[in-house]
């Protein structure tokens, strides 16, 4: 399994965009990062749970973690994805949120 | 699978029966008490495991996130501990055993300094099997889902 591990950094970068009155706002990324003991299907379970995913749909996300070493399980808005992140990690899972 | 003994199985009521023996609910008690003892003393090997980043690109997360989170676990290992000793549990209570026997699991294995699958193998034998034990639970709980 892969020991691929988010840091914790300190973010000085600021994004500025004077020329353009249109802003694309970036979402936020939800990620499921992979642990050695975690039994597989206690991800899946969990999956479903928390978002109402299909089996297909948790076991592929599932996958994705054990095979990449992490998993964007939801995206969007910056308050859903923390709230999402902390249901997961209330529920003993490796996740993270980041911006895209 | 056939004749295997289970440890948990759901009843025709939609109960789920407890089969745990007396060293089985021993070592859930032993889990859940240390979630719960973690949350309340930063000292605690698994203090660090339960309060990790939430937003690493930050210095600090959110306050209030981090509030909800630490009450949320130890909200559900209280719950998991007062349900230890009884014969069936609801739905909610199986789920609030489940994530909790996965929160002490991680926390075992970070603990542990068990980070990847080749630290896993050159594990003590002691820290193997508690792992074993706890993915067996979570492994039949997660079945009943």
């Amino acid at each position: 399994m892969p020991s691929v591990k988010p840091l914790r950094t300190t973010s000085t970068e600021t994004v500025s965009d004077t020329q353009s009155s249109t802003v694309t706002k970036r979402r936020w990324l939800v990620v499921v990062w992979n642990d050695p003991v975690t039994p597989m299907s206690v991800v899946v379970v969990i999956f479903k749970k928390i978002f109402g995913y299909s089996n297909n749909k948790a076991t592929q996300l599932m996958m994705t973690v054990h095979h990449e070493g992490r998993a964007v399980v939801w995206s969007g808005a910056r308050d859903r994805a923390e709230s999402y992140c902390v249901k997961l990690q209330v529920a003993g899972l490796h996740c993270t949120m980041e911006q895209e | 699978m056939a004749g295997r003994n289970r440890l948990f199985v759901r009843r025709r009521d939609g109960r789920i029966e407890i089969r745990l023996n007396d060293a089985g609910r021993s070592v859930a008690r032993d889990a859940f008490g240390h979630v719960v003892a973690a949350e309340r003393e930063v000292e605690h090997d698994w203090h660090t495991s339960l309060s990790a980043p939430i937003d690493p690109s930050t210095d600090h997360d959110d306050p209030t996130a981090m509030l909800t989170r630490q009450l949320e676990i130890a909200t559900n290992a209280e719950l998991a501990l007062m349900t230890v000793d009884e014969a069936y549990l609801t739905d909610a209570e199986a789920w609030v055993w489940l994530t909790t026997l996965q929160v002490a699991l991680r926390a075992t294995a970070l603990s542990t300094g068990v980070l990847d699958e080749e630290r896993l193998e050159t594990a003590s034998d002691e820290i193997t099997d508690r792992i074993r034990i706890l993915q067996q639970f979570l492994f039949e709980l997660a079945e009943l889902f």
